[in-house]
């Protein structure tokens, strides 16, 4: 007879669509994100995992080849859990659907999981299972493509909104600012590697003074002034070159990339990067003053940046910084499970009517 | 249609706030460069259909689209490179039942947009000034 609580967790918020089961809070038996797939030529090479039509290629084998790779049954599950928002509606159907199937077919209870409480709770997972446990009140910084936000979090998944974005997310700002400068899109990463190549203090880039509230991001003006910086110089013949670069080649290496940038546009990347993460830090001290956080989790695909991991151990925030592993940092289904934890302990299950929400928010 | 100029975002967002009352049913392409100001005049339109506050209002280019209720929806096709990606969004059906869908990056998929719709060109015009066109095509 078992005691273990075992959750199979399904996310298909945006462009991933991912499976994980994860045991007793904090054991990761499996996780499986589709993109994963590409090897098996199985979505013909560069296809993203974009919308419904694609979720639905991917859901099946990806939910059978975490239960493989977990080596369980589907009798040996306590719940499952399933993204509910915020997302794109067509995308959140399928994962939501096929997880209300799976719970009617076997008479499990269903636990609906808000996207960004997944973020959060990819590093409470890890903080625990590391024995380093965050310690509560916490302040969470979520930033990704997609999302830029500011949250209180205290006990008994009780949240709430500090600041979040106005326009640009910030890892929007990073891939837009990529994709200009010809390093093609998604820009961030790269970006994140050349930035050490460069003098983060050559281009005073500024923000403007936030009106309203002091803890809201703004990244839009950013983006458009180095945009402006670029136009002001003659830097298409060096755009052009990292185009055909990356036409030749679709993953070039750190020394191609600085094969073609010359030191000044490594200097633009660094500034920028800097500018991005003294803008997110200075936001997420005060934030984490202002509600005596007692650590601070810093999430989503943004949390994978080696000079934003860097500048938060160096800032004194005051308290512990928590970051996931890069591969829990960007859409994972296994954060999912583990914001469905506490609901699990709680009694906290959904109704099978449950629907998807796009605009879901955490508080 | 009209073409109007503004000189900062605050005026940007109260253009769009008045054109959210003249804009007839349908779609309607947000035509600009990066940083034109396309996003900053959607949280104007928006904010003027929906009463909400404008800084509740941002940019889906990750999200590809954002609905706000009352049959309003704001796509962005940025991220995009294909004709294929963009059919698996199903915006025939978004297009069918909603009220106003503003678009951004629209007009690179000239083919499945939708012949009758509305455009606004927007053009950075000196530091802080933008100039926005209204058009309105019937095929």
């Amino acid at each position: 007879m078992t005691t273990r609580t075992r959750i199979l967790a399904i996310e298909s918020s945006c462009d991933e669509t991912a499976a994980a089961l994860v045991e007793d809070e904090i054991v990761i038996l499996s996780s499986v994100v589709a993109s994963q797939f590409e090897t098996h030529g199985k979505y013909g090479g560069v296809v993203p995992e974009l919308a419904s039509r694609e979720h639905l290629r991917a859901i099946v084998p990806v939910v059978r080849s975490a239960m493989r790779q977990a080596g369980l049954e589907y009798e040996q599950l306590s719940a499952v859990a399933a993204t509910v928002g915020p997302g794109l509606v067509g995308s959140l159907l399928v994962g939501l659907t096929f997880a209300k199937a799976l719970c009617f077919a076997r008479n499990l209870p269903l636990i609906a999981v808000n996207h960004i409480e997944g973020h959060i709770h990819a590093v409470v997972l890890e903080s625990r299972r590391d024995g380093h446990p965050v310690e509560l009140p916490a302040l969470a910084l979520i930033v990704s493509g997609g999302h830029t936000h500011l949250f209180e979090v205290r006990e008994r998944g009780v949240y709430r909104l500090l600041g979040r974005t106005r326009d640009d997310a910030a890892g929007e700002a990073f891939d837009k600012v990529g994709k200009l400068l010809g390093f093609g899109y998604p820009g961030g990463p790269i970006i994140d590697r050349l930035a050490p190549f460069g003098n983060p203090r050559a281009i005073p880039f500024t923000f403007a003074k936030m009106k309203g509230n002091t803890l809201d991001f703004s990244f839009s003006g950013l983006k458009t002034a180095v945009l402006r910086w670029v136009e002001a110089r003659d830097m298409a013949h060096e755009i052009a070159r990292r185009k055909s670069l990356l036409a030749e080649n679709s993953r070039p290496t750190t020394n191609e990339w600085l094969q073609v940038t010359p030191p000044m546009t490594l200097d633009l990347l660094a500034s920028f990067q800097r500018a991005v993460i003294e803008e997110l830090l200075r936001r997420a001290r005060v934030a984490a003053d202002s509600m005596a956080a007692r650590s601070v989790i810093v999430s989503g695909g943004v949390a994978c940046n080696s000079g934003l991991r860097a500048a938060a151990l160096e800032t004194r925030l005051g308290c512990p910084v928590h970051f996931p592993s890069p591969t829990l940092s960007t859409d994972n289904a296994v954060m999912i499970a583990a914001a469905a934890f506490p609901k699990f302990r709680r009694g906290e299950f959904a109704d099978l009517s449950v629907v998807a929400q796009a605009n879901l928010v955490l508080a | 249609m009209s073409v109007h100029r503004t000189h900062s975002e605050d005026e940007t967002i109260e253009l769009g706030r008045t054109l959210a009352a003249e804009l007839p049913r349908g779609v309607v392409l947000l035509i600009g460069n990066l940083g034109a100001g396309k996003t900053t005049l959607a949280k104007g339109i928006v904010s003027g259909r929906v009463s909400a506050d404008p800084d509740e209002i941002s940019s889906p280019t990750f999200t590809l689209i954002h609905e706000y209720g009352h049959g309003i929806y704001h796509i962005d096709l940025y991220r995009l490179e294909e004709e294929r990606q963009v059919e698996s969004l199903g915006l025939d059906e978004i297009f069918e039942r909603a009220d106003l869908v503003l678009i951004e990056w629209g007009e690179r998929f000239p083919r499945l947009m939708p012949p009758a719709r509305t455009e606004i060109h927007l053009r950075h015009a000196g530091v802080d000034e933008r100039e926005i066109e209204v058009l309105k095509r019937e095929t």
